[in-house]
Formats: structure tokens, C-alpha cells, sequence
């Protein structure tokens, strides 16, 4: 996998960001360890994507900022420290798989990285076929391991389990894991279904109507939704 | 810049390119555009040259610039200006809706090393789709026809320039807009645009004129008549560069509205400049074999002794066929040795029909000294103006008078070649670049 990276803890603080006269995002506060995995949840339009592509650069904030050993980062320096992968998206379909993985893997300056995460992610059977004939979970793990070659401290992962069958998603949450754990960097991973968010997440921030509803170990969610021993689809009722 | 990334950025454009069904047919079918305006130009000129018997046209008149290369590349006019814009379109348009885009926003190669390598790659494919016209050229001079290197090469690279502005214009298009095809449109609207500036401004003079002689149909005109203007060069460069500029401008993440607009309005502001300061470059070189668009040596050598500035007052109107004979024999020939000439054009309509009674004069003043010829030939208008400027006329130049180059022989093979062998390959080529499974 790819080499272990500076430990650096990224604090984001006030952020907001708004659509014309639709404020989706506000006062958005919550800090990421090196080696953590931060599990987003959150309703449907609670703001969980918008925050990812905030974070990544990629959407202008409208306030607040996103600060890295304690030095606010500029949009062009998020990109640098901080690899997006998108959920929804299908690029070079009309290429074959191995191709995109190898031209990636040489773009993102991580040859040597291929190797691992081809056999991490059991690429064997999606290497040989054209992108656009993968099944979605096949895709999935190809951009995955696309996310996983990028050399950067911090990767933002939206919906990584989406289209994933029950095998597929248990081996990719021990991937994630062991990815963080091994290379110190921090996922901050946006996750639908609350059972796998629970399983691969250290922490968990709960965003709802755009505003941090809850943060912290599945304990302290339920400490702040006052139902001591509930599951994590109760809190996040009780919270959102 | 990271010049490492250059090859497989390229490797993933040529990939899409090849991907692009489009493309194919495209290639496809320049084999027979090619071949049809090949042949009809190769026909008429044997024609011309008494292959069915009768009398042969003049061969001093017998140009193959004319007669063969401008027609055979001519389809490729026809190909830029209505189907190559796609490609480039593709190329942007894909990546945004697959969200391939982003992805390589994210990229540590910056967004104009990208957009450079995608110009590169569609501007080097299309050398690819020259190879019929190339062939074609080929198979006229191994039937004994003649090309002057010079006029061929200047044609060539007008073509090529108006491929690099087609991929800049495509480029912006789809990056600016939401899909595709609202990118088709407003490319096929701007094509169009320039065709109604040419129309427009046919011999109005003024600004109006001097913008539409940049236009690339016009441009390339000017490629095609054997002239080699460092200012088109650098207009059409300074177009291409303009365009890819704008995809930057549209494509770059993390912008508010507010600093993506300025940054379209300084792309703009700094690509108007540019282009005033191309368009005032002066260096031109007359490439062809029969000198048609240059004085004789011994005239543009007495002309070059006159040191006073030269002005011209013409009272024609644009539809009279006097005005353009005077253009093209006059009045251009002396802008390449009087790059300071100033030309104004009196006359208030456009058909000249019901004009005041001094319609048709034409005034030269060189310094203070003015005169009136109503001439538009050339050794008359000469002869004026070195009156006016008390310059002796020059002895009979002793120029050699242009040879013609008649040929009545066909090429053979070019039908077999253009209409058959190039399209099968075309077709094999595009089924080996697929998959197996496919």
C-alpha cells in the first residue's frame, strides 16, 4: 500500500456553503486525526457530498476554513493534501480497466503502490474488462483503488460501499481500515447505510439540514441522544 | 509543470480519441471527400490542359497551387469547419458528465498541462486524417504533375493553424457549457458567425473589413492565394491559445462565480490584446512560383525608394468588380511593400449604381502630391505613382516569366486508393483497436 504519511491533524471550522439562497452548509466544526477513520452520516440533503467537494477544493466555501497543523489551507493546497473520490461517476468507460488503473497509478506518481491494491481490492476479475462493462461494484473498486494510490494524508470517500454485495463490503471495510491504520492517513468516508458506517468508522459525525447534529465514538452519540445502549439507527433519529 | 505526466496524459487522450467512434468516421470519410475533390480538380485541369483535344488554356494560367492543391485540401476545409469540432468536444464534454474530470482536477498535473496535451494530441491526430490529401498530392507528382514546395507547404499550414483554432474553439465550447451538445451548438453558432462577419464586411473597409480578413475562412484564403502573413500565424495562434484558455478559465475547481467570470474577463482582455499586436505585424512573403502577388523585382525596387507616406481614396463601391481587381492587383501587392498604406473607401452604396459624378476615381497622394487614375491595372497605377513621387519608371524586369505547368495525364489509382483502400483501412484499423469481447 501506499508509504506512511506525516501524521497531520486537519481541523475544519465554520464552514458553510450556499446555493444561491439555500444555505447547505453551516458552521460545519469537526477535526480529523492522522490514522482515523471519520464516518459522514446523514439524511438524504443533509450536505454530506457538498462537504466532501468543499473539503477537496473542488466548491468554493462560502465561510470558515480548513486548517492543517494549525495553517488554514488555501483551495489549490486542499487539493494537494486532500484526494476526493466521487460516488456516481463512470470515467473511461470505453477503456479497459487495466489501462485506467496503470495510467492513473503513474499520474498519481504510485507505480510502486499497484501491486498491493490490485491485490488488496481483488482486482483480478476487473482488470481485463472494459470500464463500462464492470457491474457497479466492480467499478467501485476500481475507483477505490484509484482513491487508494493517490499519495496524499487525507482521503474523502463518498458512499465507498454503494453497489458493494455483503462480501464485497466486509472486505473493503477491513481494506479501509488497515489503510489507515498502516499508512496514517485519515478517511473520512460518507456512508448511507448506518450498519457499515458503524463498522468502519473510529468516529462518527452525524450532519443534518446542513448542521453538525453529533460527533464522536458511537458511545458518546448515544450519551448526546441520551439513549444510553441503543443502536446506531436510533441515535441517529433521536439526532437528526 | 510536470513534464513527467505528459506521456500518460497523452497516452489517456490518444485512448479516447481512439475510443471516439466519431473520430473513425470521420477519417472514414475523408478518404472519398478527398478522393471526389481530388479528381474533379485533377479532370478540370486536364481539361485545361487540352486532354480532350482542344485548345489547351494559356499554360502561364496553369497552376497546380490553383488547379489541384487548394481543391484537394479544400475537403478538409468542409471537415474542420462542420465535424472536427467534435472531437474536442468529445474529449471535454466526456469528462465532465463522467466525472473523469473530477478526478484529473485533482490531478497533480496542472489543468493547462492537460488542456496543452489534449490540443496536442487532436491537432497531431488530424495530421493522421491529412494522409489521403498527402497521398493524393503523391499520386500527382508521380504522374508527372508538379507542386512548388513553398505555396504547397504555405497551404498546409494554414489548414494546420485551422485545425489548432477549431480544437481551441471546440475546447472552450464544451467547457463552458452544460452538455455536449449546447457545446455543438454554440460552436456551430460562432462558425457561422464568422461566415456572416465575411459576408458582412466583403469590401466594406474599416474595422469591420480588417476584423473580417481575420476571420479563419478568410485567413486561410489568404494561405490558399500563396501568401504567408506573420500576422494570420500569430492571429490564429493567438485564437488557439485563447480558446484553451477559456476551457481553463470554465474547468478550473474550487472558483466562486465572481472569480471564475474575472477570470474568463482576463483571459479575454488579455487575448484582445494579443490579438491587436498580432494583427499589426507586417512581415509578409509572397510563397508562389508565378510571384502573382508581388510587383516585378524591378518595380517593388523603385517603390521601395519612395520614402513619403502613401495614401489611396478609392471611390468604388464594394459590389463593383473594379474595387476587388483593384485589391488584388493594386492595392495588396503595395501593403506588402507599404505596410503604412492607407486605404479609404468613399463610396456611400453598395452597387455604385446611383453615385455622384465623381464615382470611379481612384486618388493616390504620395506626400503632398495627389493625382487621380481611374485604372486598376497594374503597370498604369505603377506608372502614376512613381509620377507622383518622381521616381523614374523602372527598365522592363527581368523577371522569368512564370512556365505554367499543364499536364493532360491522369493519376491512376487515386479512385481505387481514396474511395476503397482508405476506407477499408480506416474500418480494419478501428476494429483492431478494439477488444476482443467487444
Amino acid at each position: 500500500m501506499a508509504a506512511r504519511l506525516p501524521a497531520r491533524m486537519l481541523e475544519v471550522r465554520g464552514l458553510a456553503k450556499r446555493f444561491g439562497g439555500l444555505m447547505v452548509l453551516e458552521g460545519v466544526t469537526f477535526d480529523v486525526a492522522p490514522g482515523e477513520v471519520l464516518g459522514l452520516i446523514g439524511p438524504n440533503g443533509a450536505g454530506k457530498t457538498t462537504l466532501l467537494e468543499c473539503l477537496a477544493g473542488l466548491l468554493p466555501l462560502d465561510a470558515g476554513e480548513v486548517l492543517m497543523d494549525g495553517r488554514t489551507l488555501s483551495p489549490r493546497s486542499l487539493r494537494a493534501a486532500l484526494f476526493y473520490l466521487p460516488d456516481g461517476i463512470s470515467p473511461w468507460a470505453e477503456h479497459r480497466a487495466s489501462f485506467v488503473l496503470d495510467t492513473m497509478a503513474e499520474l498519481l506518481g504510485a507505480r510502486d503502490a499497484l501491486p498491493l491494491v490490485r491485490r488488496t481490492l481483488t482486482l483480478g476479475d476487473v482488470l481485463g474488462g472494459r470500464v463500462a462493462s464492470l457491474s457497479k461494484g466492480q467499478r467501485k473498486r476500481l475507483l477505490l483503488a484509484i482513491a487508494l494510490l493517490a499519495p496524499r494524508p487525507y482521503l474523502l470517500l463518498d458512499e465507498p460501499f454503494d453497489g458493494l454485495d455483503l462480501s464485497q463490503t466486509r472486505t473493503v471495510t477491513r481494506v479501509l481500515r488497515q489503510h489507515a491504520k498502516e499508512t496514517g492517513r485519515a478517511l473520512v468516508v460518507s456512508i448511507h447505510q448506518l450498519v457499515d458506517a458503524s463498522r468502519v468508522s473510529d468516529r462518527l459525525l452525524l450532519l443534518s439540514g446542513g448542521r453538525v447534529a453529533g460527533q464522536g465514538t458511537l458511545e458518546a452519540l448515544r450519551e448526546r441522544a441520551d439513549l444510553p445502549g441503543a443502536s446506531l439507527e436510533e441515535v441517529f433519529l433521536a439526532l437528526s | 509543470m510536470r513534464f513527467r505526466d505528459v506521456r500518460p496524459l497523452a497516452r489517456l487522450e490518444v485512448q479516447e480519441l481512439l475510443a471516439c467512434r466519431a473520430s473513425w468516421l470521420l477519417l472514414l470519410l475523408l478518404g472519398p471527400l478527398v478522393g471526389h475533390a481530388f479528381l474533379t480538380a485533377v479532370s478540370l485541369y486536364a481539361e485545361a490542359s487540352g486532354a480532350s483535344g482542344g485548345p489547351a488554356a494559356l499554360a502561364q494560367g496553369l497552376s497546380p497551387l490553383d488547379g489541384i492543391v487548394v481543391p484537394t485540401f479544400g475537403a478538409y476545409d468542409l471537415a474542420v469547419t462542420l465535424l472536427f469540432p467534435f472531437l474536442p468536444i468529445r474529449l471535454v464534454a466526456a469528462g465532465k458528465e463522467s466525472g473523469a474530470l473530477r478526478i484529473t482536477q485533482q490531478l497533480e498535473a496542472p489543468l493547462p498541462l492537460q488542456l496543452a496535451v489534449k490540443g496536442a494530441v487532436l491537432v497531431s491526430g488530424w495530421l493522421i486524417a491529412w494522409i489521403p490529401g498527402l497521398l493524393a498530392l503523391f499520386l500527382w507528382r508521380s504522374a508527372g504533375g508538379h507542386l512548388h514546395g513553398p505555396e504547397t507547404a504555405t497551404v498546409l499550414l494554414g489548414h494546420l493553424l485551422r485545425v489548432g483554432f477549431a480544437a481551441g474553439l471546440g475546447a472552450a465550447c464544451a467547457a463552458v457549457a452544460e452538455s455536449a451538445s449546447s457545446a455543438a451548438l454554440m460552436a456551430l453558432s460562432v462558425t457561422v458567425g464568422t461566415w456572416a462577419l465575411d459576408f458582412v464586411a466583403a469590401g466594406r473597409g474599416g474595422l469591420l473589413e480588417a476584423l473580417a480578413r481575420m476571420t479563419p475562412t478568410a485567413a486561410l484564403r489568404t494561405f490558399e492565394h500563396g501568401t504567408l502573413k506573420v500576422s494570420l500565424v500569430l492571429v490564429f495562434l493567438t485564437l488557439t491559445f485563447y480558446g484553451f484558455a477559456l476551457a481553463w478559465a470554465a474547468l478550473v475547481p474550487g472558483l466562486s462565480l465572481k472569480a471564475r467570470l474575472l477570470r474568463h474577463l482576463a483571459v479575454s482582455v488579455a487575448a484582445f490584446g494579443l490579438l491587436l499586436l498580432a494583427s499589426q505585424a507586417t512581415p509578409s512573403w509572397d510563397v508562389t512560383e508565378d510571384r502573382r502577388n508581388s510587383f516585378p523585382r524591378a518595380d517593388e525596387a523603385a517603390l521601395r525608394t519612395i520614402r513619403e507616406p502613401i495614401s489611396v481614396t478609392v471611390r468604388l463601391a464594394p459590389e463593383d468588380p473594379r474595387r476587388l481587381d483593384l485589391e488584388r492587383s493594386v492595392l495588396d501587392k503595395l501593403r506588402r511593400i507599404f505596410p503604412s498604406l492607407r486605404v479609404v473607401y468613399s463610396a456611400s452604396s453598395r452597387s455604385g449604381l446611383f453615385e455622384p459624378d465623381h464615382y470611379g476615381e481612384i486618388w493616390y497622394r504620395v506626400g503632398t502630391r495627389s493625382g487621380m487614375c481611374r485604372s486598376t491595372t497594374e503597370p498604369i497605377v505603377l506608372e502614376h505613382l512613381y509620377g507622383l513621387a518622381g521616381v523614374p519608371k523602372p527598365l522592363d524586369s527581368n523577371d522569368p516569366p512564370y512556365p505554367g505547368h499543364p499536364l493532360t495525364k491522369q493519376p491512376r489509382g487515386a479512385t481505387r486508393l481514396l474511395f476503397g483502400l482508405w476506407p477499408l483501412a480506416t474500418g480494419l484499423a478501428w476494429i483492431a483497436s478494439r477488444e476482443p469481447w467487444e
